[in-house]
């Protein structure tokens, strides 16, 4: 009965080489694109000079230099080049990060809880949504700024929730998902405009349209910590309910066969989606695609189970993003493009090719 | 109509005991009710076959069995509690069943499909016990689709998937199964691959299996009790030989056919329809 050459324990080991690859092969991609990110710009460092920087002592192992960075305290004395290493090049490396891991365990959730691989937080309405509020929060409601991601995660969450009230009859199908996205984005994508318009300062405007095209742009440690706290919960919380994921695209009848109640299971799981999507919205505004595309390759390289697939997109996420952003800072410099026009240049022909490749492409 | 509750006992020294006590079932959206009053015991450690024409509601007195539907009226019983006031994961554990449908997840590997059939038992963050692997090793064997283990879903057969489904739910390793239609658009080799395995649990595990099935010869070769519906209502149960007769055959499916006992069961061979299926005024 049992199988000679495997213990069966071992089948049953998560750890393949295929999610080695993909989380060698992301790592590698983010040091890469990270010390490119720290030798350019405008005061230029040498890719050894910017790496000695970075493990500077002084600066690593610091305690002053930590409360600055993590809890806003002020900035120890530094020469230049380790203030514009650490005070301006990192941070944005970072939060590039944090945004792609966010937007890629976002899309996973999202995928699994719909059951349809064309779902990501873009698709399904949570990234406008959660863009109207900040840009209200922003414009409006200026009192309220440092409560950012909460107003975000509301702001995602009851467009989540009118896209998915639209598109339910009695169960939803993925072309119903995605139309109802379209519908529910585009109403509050012309909101957004419509808020344009009560803009004077034309500067503020031009900074508004980039974090609508998600632009990780002055990006400093203030978005590390705005971000960093939801990521964790965000991240943490996904990969406990991993298994749940797994039973949830097995189907909503045999999930519930299974003794899952499967309401709630989909109501927090979903939650945790938007929270994440949401945070990488507050930090760095709307950037397409990396939802829809990360958990896509990462699971036609790992396989479907969502322990594997949502650890690959941790490390998946922050390569596509952080390679995303050195080129939109290299593309046309000196001049600087957002970081959500590359992701869009390069995830749009991915998923036509996709979707010419496979006939069968939406469904589970 | 006969006495629908002619279970045959009460406190019964092996397997579990299921009924339902006047059961009636809708939908949100239908008209008339899907099954009307059914009281019905399902003998513990026997095959119970549910027949009856397309519409009369098998598949639907099956939800009804595992609290899949909510009851409009009416009750299900599982030893001695009602079933919706079990516990889910609690109720997983004593019942498993095979849906109709189970499509999609074209990625899976049969054995990951298998496990599943283990989630009622794990608890949260716990890692997958001797216990578990046993289950899901019985499962393959007993399916006989330890040979495609590692193959994706998208790879095997109708059939072969339907056997992985029914491996996923063997691994549950509960006391009752129901089985919707578990043989239907599937080739005859893999038919009667499914029903030896179902007769199997039966014989060796003592499990109690409710099947509906399409094919009343299929039904009564395999199960020791038949149960007859039509129009949400059980018109006829009994064993096998004694229910499966010309005249039943012409009242609830409408048909003329010769019917002929043999070693295998009972063999049909159907003449003519009786009246239209839409029956209407004739023109």
């Amino acid at each position: 009965m049992i199988s000679e050459d495997h213990s069966p324990i071992d089948r049953f080991a998560w750890i393949t080489w295929e999610l080695g690859i993909v989380v060698a092969g992301s790592s590698l991609v983010v040091l890469v694109a990270a010390t490119l990110q720290l030798s350019f710009g405008a005061y230029p460092i040498s890719p050894v000079a910017a790496w000695r920087t970075l493990l500077d002592p002084t600066v690593l192992l610091s305690g002053g230099a930590w409360n600055a960075f993590l809890f806003g305290g002020p900035v120890p004395a530094y020469e230049t080049g380790t203030l514009v290493a650490w005070t301006i090049r990192l941070p944005r490396v970072l939060v590039g990060v944090l945004v792609g891991m966010n937007l890629a365990v976002s899309g996973a959730i999202l995928q699994a809880v719909t059951r349809n691989e064309l779902a990501s937080p873009f698709v399904l309405g949570v990234s406008s949504g959660a863009g109207l509020a900040v840009l209200l929060t922003v414009v409006v409601f200026t009192g309220f700024l440092p409560y950012l991601p909460l107003f975000a995660a509301v702001g995602g969450g009851v467009a989540f929730l009118l896209v998915y009230g639209i598109a339910w009859q009695g169960g939803t199908s993925p072309v119903r998902l995605v139309l109802a996205g379209v519908i529910v984005s585009s109403v509050f994508g012309s909101v957004q405009t419509g808020l344009f318009l009560l803009l004077e300062d034309v500067g503020v405007i031009q900074s508004v349209v980039a974090w609508t095209t998600g632009s990780l742009v002055g990006a400093d440690w203030a978005q590390v910590r705005m971000i960093l706290p939801w990521t964790v919960v965000a991240v943490g919380a996904a990969l406990l309910g991993s298994r749940q994921l797994n039973v949830l695209t097995l189907g909503e009848r045999t999930a519930s066969s299974l003794g899952m109640s499967v309401e709630h299971v989909r109501f927090g799981l979903s939650g945790v989606a938007v929270l994440a999507a949401a945070a990488s919205v507050a930090a760095a505004g709307i950037v397409g695609f990396v939802g829809l595309v990360v958990p896509h390759i990462v699971r036609r390289l790992v396989g479907t189970d969502h322990k594997r697939l949502l650890i690959g997109c941790v490390f998946a996420g922050p390569a596509l993003l952080t390679a995303a952003d050195a080129g939109a800072r290299l593309a046309l410099n000196p001049a600087q493009i957002p970081v959500g026009i590359v992701t869009g240049l390069v995830g749009g022909p991915y998923f036509l090719y996709l979707m010419r490749k496979h006939r069968d492409f939406g469904g589970f | 109509m006969d006495d629908p509750t002619s279970g045959t006992d009460t406190d019964d020294e092996s397997g579990s005991s299921l009924s339902t006590v006047s059961l009636t079932l809708e939908y949100p959206n239908g008209e008339s009710p899907a099954v009307e009053g059914v009281s019905l015991t399902v003998d513990p450690g026997r095959l119970t076959a549910l027949i009856g024409p397309n519409g009369s509601g098998k598949s639907t007195l099956l939800k009804g069995l595992s609290a899949q539907l909510e009851p409009a009226e009416g009750r299900t019983i599982l030893d001695g509690r009602a079933v919706a006031a079990y516990d889910d994961t609690e109720l997983a554990r004593r019942l498993g069943i095979l849906h109709q449908e189970t499509e999609g997840m074209e990625r899976l590997r049969v054995e990951e499909l298998v496990a599943h059939g283990r989630y009622p038992y794990r608890r949260f963050l716990q890692r997958a016990s001797e216990a578990d692997i046993d289950a899901i090793e019985r499962a393959l064997s007993l399916t006989g689709i330890d040979r495609i283990r590692d193959r994706p879903l998208a790879d095997l057969s109708g059939g072969q998937r339907r056997l992985a489904w029914l491996a996923m739910v063997l691994a549950q390793d509960t006391d009752i199964l129901l089985l919707d239609e578990p043989t239907t658009f599937l080739d005859l080799r893999h038919q009667l691959a499914v029903m030896d395995v179902v007769r199997g649990l039966r014989d060796d595990a003592e499990t109690t299996v409710v099947v509906v099935l399409h094919d009343i010869e299929q039904a009564s070769r395999y199960a020791d009790e038949i149960v007859v519906l039509s129009d949400g209502m059980v018109v006829s149960r009994g064993p096998p030989a004694e229910i499966i007769t010309a005249d039943l055959l012409a009242e609830v499916f409408g048909i003329e056919a010769i019917v002929e006992t043999d070693s295998q069961g009972v063999r049909i061979r159907p003449v003519r329809p009786l009246s239209p299926p839409s029956d209407d005024t004739p023109p």
